[in-house]
C-alpha cells in the first residue's frame, strides 16, 4: 500500500534536467533504486559518497530528474547488497533502454526540452486525461487544422519550419494506432468544437474527425456544452498522465507559452485530479457527446 | 447492527435519494475500495480512512482483493455454467481490472451488461472505462439501489426480461441500512426478473467479523466515510435468498465459494457470499 509515495521532488522544472526521452523509465529506475537503498539500510549521503556526488544529486537520481551513469548505477547496487541475479540485470536493463534515443529525437530542432518530455510521459502512459478549453485535443487533430493552430503561435516561423512542427503533431497521433494504445480520455468545453480554427471548412473536417475519433475503444470524449453554465475547470488546459507501475505517480502536464508544468507531488496532482472528475460528472455522457460533435459540425 | 443514521427513508420514497455529493474531503465508498484493490482514483480523505482501518482490521485490504476474486468467480460461473449472458451489476464502483463484462464476454462475447451505480464521478469512469466487445453491449444506469423502480424500468428496457439475468450486488447491501428494508429491495428486482435468473451478493458478516474491530471499523465508517454500514450474520443474508435454490457450496466465505486451485488460503476473510437461482 505504497502507491502515494511521491516520487518527484518538486513541481517547477529543473534547469539540470537532461533531455528527457525515456522520462518515466528514468522515475522508474528512480523509485526501484531508492526501493534498493532503503531497504538495505543506506542513506542519501552514504550513497552519494559512494559515487562521489552529493546527497541531493542521489534525490535528483531517485525521482528521475537527471540522467544516469552506468557505472554509478552499477556502483550503487554493489553497495545496496544487489550483487548479481535477476534484480540487478533489470535495472541495468531499465537504464540502459532510458538512455536510447526516441523517434523525436530527430526533431530537436523545433522541440523543445520541456516538450520532449511530455512526448516521453505521453508514449509511456496507460491513461491519458486532459481537459481542452480552447484547441482539439493535438493527438487528434487533423493536420490542416494543426497548420491553422501552428501558424498562429509562430508568426515568424518559416514555410518549412511550419511544415516540420504540424508534421511532429502528426506523427505523434501514431500512439493512437500503435498496438496497446493508452487509453485516452477528454474532456472538452464547447467552445474547443465552436472556435473555427481555419476557417469552417477546416473545422467541419476536424469535427467529423472528432466524432470519429470517438469511436475508438480506447478513446472518451466528453464535451461540457454552454447550456450547463459555468464548470469546474476554471484552471484552463492541463493533462494527466498516468502509468501502469504502481510505483509512479500521476503526472500533471500544464503547458505555457515558453515552458511547461509538470506536478507529480500528490497534493498538487489530486487538486486536479479532482477537478477532472468532477468535469467528466458534470460534461455530456460519451453517447450524447458523439451526437453533440456532430450537431455542431452541422452547424458549422 | 442498525444504522441509527438512516441515508434515505423507507417508505417507498426512497427512490428519491440524492446521489452523494462529489467532495473529496470525505471518504467515498467506491474509493475506499479502488485503494484497498492497488488503484489510483483515491483522495487523501480516502487513504486516511483506510489506513485507519487496516490498523484496527488488517484482513480489510485481503477482504477487498477476496471480494473481486469472488466477482470474477461468480461471473465466470454464471456465464459458463449457467448459460447467463444478461447480467445487471448494482454497484459498479470504480473500474479496474476484471469488471463484470470483461469476465463474461471472455466467456460468452455477447453478453450484455448493465451497469448501475448512484455516484455520478463512479458511473462517468464507467461509461469511459468499461466499454463492451463488439459483439455484446454494456450500459450504465444512473440510480440509487433504493429506487428500484427506475433500476426495473431502465433494465428492461437494454436487457430482455423475457430472458433469464443475473443480478450482481457485492459488498453493495452492507450501505443499506435495515431502515431502507433491503431484505424488500432485493425482492423487488427479483420478482421482475423471470425463472432461471440468479442472484449473486456479497456482504461482510457481522459474525464473522471480531466484535471489537467492527465496532471500530463502524465507527470509523461513520465519521469519516459518505456511506453507511451495517454488519449482518450469514442468517440474515441468507434470507436475502429465500425461495431461490442456492449453487453449491451455498452461503460461505467469499474466498471458499468455488475457490481457483492454489488460491491463497492464509488469511480469512470477513464476508459472506453466495449465488442462488430462482425457480
Amino acid at each position: 500500500m505504497d502507491a502515494d509515495v511521491p516520487i518527484g521532488a518538486r513541481p517547477s522544472p529543473d534547469p539540470e534536467d537532461a533531455p528527457a526521452e525515456a522520462t518515466v523509465l528514468r522515475m522508474l529506475l528512480g523509485a526501484q533504486l531508492r526501493r534498493l537503498r532503503e531497504a538495505a539500510g543506506i542513506s542519501a549521503e552514504k550513497a552519494g559518497y559512494e559515487i562521489r556526488a552529493s546527497r541531493s544529486k542521489i534525490s535528483r537520481m531517485e525521482t528521475g530528474r537527471v540522467g544516469f551513469k552506468t557505472r554509478d548505477i552499477e556502483d550503487l547496487l554493489t553497495l545496496y547488497g544487489a550483487t548479481g541475479g535477476q534484480q540487478r540485470s533489470e535495472v541495468l536493463a531499465l537504464a540502459r533502454q532510458s538512455s536510447a534515443p526516441d523517434w523525436w529525437a530527430k526533431y530537436g530542432d523545433i522541440l523543445p526540452a520541456w516538450f520532449e518530455t511530455y512526448i516521453g510521459l505521453e508514449s509511456a502512459a496507460v491513461t491519458i486525461r486532459s481537459f481542452e478549453v480552447q484547441f482539439v485535443p493535438g493527438l487528434f487533430q487533423t493536420e490542416d487544422y494543426a497548420r491553422a493552430v501552428t501558424q498562429l503561435g509562430h508568426h515568424s516561423a518559416s514555410a518549412d519550419e511550419i511544415d516540420r512542427r504540424v508534421a511532429l503533431r502528426i506523427k505523434r497521433q501514431d500512439l493512437l494506432t500503435r498496438p496497446g494504445p493508452p487509453r485516452f480520455w477528454a474532456v472538452m468545453d464547447e467552445a474547443v468544437l465552436r472556435r473555427p480554427y481555419g476557417g469552417a471548412t477546416v473545422m467541419r473536417t476536424q469535427l467529423r474527425r472528432l466524432a470519429e475519433a470517438a469511436e475508438l475503444p480506447h478513446v472518451t470524449l466528453q464535451v461540457v456544452p454552454f447550456a450547463r453554465g459555468g464548470h469546474a475547470g476554471a484552471s484552463g488546459a492541463f493533462s494527466i498522465l498516468r502509468f501502469q507501475e504502481r510505483d509512479l505517480p500521476d503526472v500533471v502536464y500544464l503547458e505555457q507559452l515558453t515552458s511547461a508544468l509538470y506536478l507529480d507531488q500528490r497534493p498538487d496532482v489530486e487538486h486536479y485530479l479532482e477537478v477532472v472528475d468532477q468535469l467528466s460528472g458534470e460534461a455530456l455522457t460519451p453517447d450524447d457527446t458523439t451526437a453533440f460533435i456532430e450537431q455542431v459540425a452541422r452547424e458549422t | 447492527m442498525t444504522s441509527d443514521e438512516p441515508a434515505a427513508p423507507g417508505d417507498g420514497t426512497a427512490g428519491k435519494a440524492k446521489p452523494p455529493p462529489f467532495d473529496t474531503r470525505v471518504a467515498n465508498q467506491a474509493r475506499i475500495y479502488d485503494y484497498l484493490l492497488g488503484g489510483k482514483d483515491n483522495y487523501a480523505a480516502d487513504r486516511e480512512a483506510v489506513d485507519a482501518v487496516l490498523k484496527i482490521a488488517p484482513e480489510m485490504g485481503f477482504t477487498a482483493r477476496a471480494n473481486r476474486a469472488f466477482l470474477g468467480r461468480a461471473v465466470r460461473y454464471l456465464a459458463a455454467e449457467a448459460g447467463i449472458r444478461q447480467f445487471l451489476d448494482i454497484g459498479t464502483g470504480i473500474p479496474t481490472a476484471g469488471n463484470t463484462h470483461h469476465v463474461a464476454q471472455a466467456i460468452a462475447p455477447e453478453s450484455r451488461i448493465v451497469y448501475v451505480d448512484y455516484d455520478p464521478i463512479v458511473l462517468a469512469h464507467a461509461r469511459a472505462l468499461l466499454n463492451s466487445h463488439d459483439a455484446g453491449a454494456t450500459e450504465y444506469i444512473d440510480a440509487d439501489l433504493r429506487d428500484t423502480d427506475t433500476i426495473i424500468s431502465r433494465a428492461s428496457e437494454l436487457l430482455d426480461f423475457t430472458k433469464p439475468v443475473a443480478v450482481t450486488m457485492l459488498f453493495i447491501l452492507h450501505a443499506i441500512p435495515d431502515s431502507d428494508n433491503p431484505h424488500a429491495i432485493v425482492a423487488t428486482v427479483l420478482d421482475a426478473l423471470p425463472p432461471g435468473s440468479y442472484l449473486a451478493l456479497s456482504h461482510l458478516g457481522s459474525d464473522i467479523f471480531d466484535q471489537e474491530a467492527q465496532q471500530g471499523f463502524q465507527n470509523i465508517v461513520s465519521r469519516m466515510s459518505q456511506q453507511q454500514y451495517t454488519g449482518r450474520s450469514r442468517e440474515q443474508l441468507a434470507r436475502f435468498f429465500e425461495g431461490m435454490e442456492l449453487v453449491e457450496p451455498g452461503l460461505v466465505r467469499i474466498e471458499e465459494w468455488r475457490p481457483d486451485p492454489g488460491s491463497d488460503d492464509t488469511y480469512q476473510s470477513t464476508a459472506w457470499g453466495a449465488v442462488g437461482r430462482k425457480s
